[in-house]
């Protein structure tokens, strides 16, 4: 199994394109996906009876297979980057639910006690002391549905979508590896990338973490 | 978005006058063809899907290059899946055009035709039509299903013809894409026409790798493929023919959708579909599949080189 | 919807779907097949790992980051691959599937290692244990729900892709899934979906259940 440099060297266009419409799903399900999740898992955390059927209900979505999601949604969104979307999210939302469902436990009663002394609003709370204290594992969550949503990307292919799946069944139906090295290639470097990327965001954004580091 | 359409742009600009138009007379504007859905306009641009086999695409890139010659903004939406899946989405409007086959298009909008010549099968087309969607005139390009065995197998059971599959039967097993299962031409109409029963129906992929290697395996005895695949030749197998036509007139016509279905679009097509023969289209396949030549690049060339682009 | 889900009771129910060598029973046996087989094999590869590494305590970084890099690579991509290198065979299909199960078993197990409290590691040196002793003996079992949690998300992982196997021309449930597809049925789609996931949600409760069964004794 040679690699046709040249056919890559010709097709770096291409290559680009499908990488950035790859990147452009991934990205959007997890910021539907994170969209949907705060609020449901604030709901889980809050509402003992409804934690269990909702992180129950977000388990089973997960043994779904991906493509079975897609096909499926194809009389509700037909051939189109929304079916791609949605179907992705399902599966970030498995996730993102249950780790910000684990962060908002984490953080220790007394601090919202002590919130709560000062005459902190419960909202106020929530989005000022709560969400911040339980953004490291959040994030850990937010890493694992991205580069899981970078690496499913490419199921969407069987749908007419797929990004840099699209290579895959290409050099599929032509017995041509180079389409598909190139693919498995820039999946890894877009979730490594990715993923580094919120690594330094998550640095950013807590600050009072470093200090202790 | 698709990754065609970045380099489409380029070969647009190479445009090259028209040499020779209507050479084979087979199709012409006024003779055939559906007149209904007056009122289209390709001005918002047409988006032409694909099915999932190498010689769909080419096709749809051939559309794209006589399209753009006309002035008409297209995207290419390649590799779709099977015509189960692109007709709905042709219907929902996700995609506007598709490169078609006369007798699989009618077996799939009105199994219970049994038109056979390429005229009346236009005609019983323009008839099944679901509303918003017509046919354009045919080409003379034609491809079509075709099932295969290897030398040896024909040796060995005496195949030369459909109907001897019969006389083989519950011994032999058949590979083909899914949805052949479920189609007149493939498992359906071997067994009501021919009265061909199989071992086993062996699911695979559309004249791919999967059917192609199964049989030089010898998983599957009989293999559904297309005419136009060099492969049949190269490899010797022995095309069965078809004495009680099963296998209708395979002619292809281009599928629109009544919203984009303008003058201009129109002409185009029937431009395309007078010149593109049945050889040539054998020849781009082989490019696309042997050579690894894109789709498009082959399309953008044969377009350029016989004047439509 | 309704109707699809009405035609799901029909297709499920149907006597004529599950018997013969494309029915749901053989089917659901070869699905069984691909996922236990590949698990185990993932198992007998991320195991030693992830125990080794959380005994010694070397090469934690390299193993953790090649983990979250498998957990990138793409299934159809590797299916695709593996299938051009070395023609038709279940191989492409197997090494996709331990590819995605390893990162699970690997990283958990090597969780639940370095969650072992040091100092009942350095009591169990102090008595004079040997180091495979100290890893078999006491490491191990209390590092041993990780490890099964990790062992059931693998699983789970495993059964919802197995489907893949189909796209190679292979059976298992994807078949219904695949074929489905290619002929718009959804019904046969929704049916393959239904039965993967509840293989899936039975082979978990079944290990939770022998998890339980297994720490009957331990007081938590």
């Amino acid at each position: 199994m040679t690699i046709d440099w040249s056919w890559i060297g010709d097709h770096t266009d291409d290559l680009t394109s499908l990488t950035l419409s790859h990147l452009q799903a991934a990205m959007t399900a997890v910021f539907l996906g994170v969209l949907i999740s705060l609020p449901l898992a604030v709901v889980a955390h809050r509402i003992r009876p409804l934690r269990g059927f909702l992180l129950g209900v977000s388990n089973v979505l997960f043994t779904i297979p991906s493509i079975a999601i897609f096909v499926l949604l194809l009389p509700v969104s037909g051939l189109t980057r929304t079916t791609t979307v949605i179907g992705l999210t399902v599966y970030t939302l498995v996730v993102l639910l249950r780790n910000t469902v684990e962060g908002l436990d984490s953080v220790p009663a007394k601090t919202k006690e002590a919130a709560k002394a000062m005459g902190t609003r419960p909202l106020r709370t929530l989005l000022t002391v709560e969400f911040p204290l339980a953004l490291p594992v959040i994030m850990a969550g937010v890493r694992i549905a991205t580069v899981m949503s970078i690496s499913l990307v490419s199921v969407a292919t069987y749908i007419g979508d797929g990004g840099l799946g699209q290579l895959f069944t290409d050099g599929f139906q032509r017995n041509f590896p180079t389409p598909v090295i190139a693919g498995v290639v820039l999946t890894i470097l877009l979730a490594v990338v990715a993923d580094a990327l919120l690594v330094a965001v998550q640095y950013v954004l807590t600050p009072w973490r470093r200090r202790r580091a | 978005m698709n990754r065609r359409t970045l380099l489409g742009g380029l070969f647009a600009a190479a445009s090259v006058p028209a040499l020779s138009a209507c050479a084979s007379g087979i199709t012409s504007l006024d003779s055939q063809g559906s007149s209904s859905g007056g009122g289209g306009s390709s001005k918002g641009g047409v988006t032409i899907g694909t099915a999932n086999f190498t010689e769909n695409q080419v096709l749809g890139y051939l559309y794209a290059a006589v399209l753009r010659k006309a002035g008409v903004k297209v995207k290419v939406r390649p590799n779709l899946g099977t015509r189960e899946i692109v007709i709905p989405a042709l219907k929902a409007g996700d995609i506007d055009l598709l490169p078609e086959y006369q007798g699989a298009l009618l077996n799939y909008l009105a199994p219970k035709d049994d038109s056979a010549e390429p005229g009346t099968m236009q005609n019983a087309l323009t008839l099944a039509m679901p509303s918003g969607l017509q046919v354009l005139p045919y080409g003379q390009a034609a491809d079509s299903d075709c099932f295969v065995v290897t030398r040896e197998t024909a040796r060995k059971y005496g195949l030369t013809t459909l109907a001897d599959l019969a006389k083989q039967n519950g011994k032999l097993v058949i590979g083909a894409a899914p949805e052949v299962k479920k189609r007149r031409v493939g498992a359906i109409g071997l067994k009501e026409v021919y009265g061909v029963e199989f071992k086993e129906f062996k699911s695979l992929d559309s004249d791919g790798p999967l059917v192609k290697g199964a049989l030089k395996k010898g998983d599957v005895d009989v293999a559904n493929l297309f005419t136009t695949d060099t492969d049949i030749a190269a490899d010797d197998w022995v095309v069965l023919t078809d004495p009680k036509n099963l296998i209708p007139s395979q002619h292809i016509v281009p599928l629109i959708a009544d919203r984009v279905a303008d003058d201009t679009v129109r002409k185009a097509l029937a431009r395309i579909g007078n010149v593109l023969t049945t050889a040539q289209l054998t020849e781009l396949n082989r490019l696309v599949d042997k050579d690894k030549k894109d789709p498009e690049d082959v399309a953008n060339d044969y377009a350029r080189q016989h004047g439509l682009a | 919807m309704y109707e699809l889900f009405k035609n799901l009771g029909t297709w499920l129910t149907s006597g004529a779907n599950w018997s013969g060598s494309d029915g749901i029973a053989h089917r659901l046996a070869e699905h069984l097949q691909y996922s236990l087989l590949a698990t185990l094999i993932a198992a007998a590869i991320g195991l030693p790992l992830g125990l080794l590494i959380g005994h010694t305590g070397k090469g934690a970084f390299v193993a953790i980051n090649l983990a979250s890099f498998g957990r990138a690579l793409p299934t159809v991509g590797l299916v695709v691959l593996v299938f051009l290198a070395g023609g038709l065979s279940m191989l492409p299909v197997y090494v996709a599937l331990v590819a995605l199960a390893v990162p699970a078993i690997v990283t958990n197990t090597y969780a639940g290692m370095t969650a072992v409290d040091p100092e009942v590691r350095d009591a169990a040196r102090g008595q004079g244990m040997r180091g495979h002793q100290v890893l078999f003996q006491v490491e191990l079992p209390l590092a041993l729900p990780l490890i099964m949690t990790g062992l059931r998300l693998a699983l789970i992982q495993v059964v919802a892709t197995a489907t893949i196997a189909a796209y190679v021309s292979f059976g298992g449930l994807g078949r219904y899934v695949f074929d489905g597809l290619a002929q718009r049925d959804l019904v046969q789609v929704l049916g393959g979906a239904v039965l993967v996931a509840v293989v899936a949600v039975a082979l978990d409760l079944l290990l939770s259940g022998l998890q339980r069964f297994l720490f009957r004794h331990r007081t938590a």
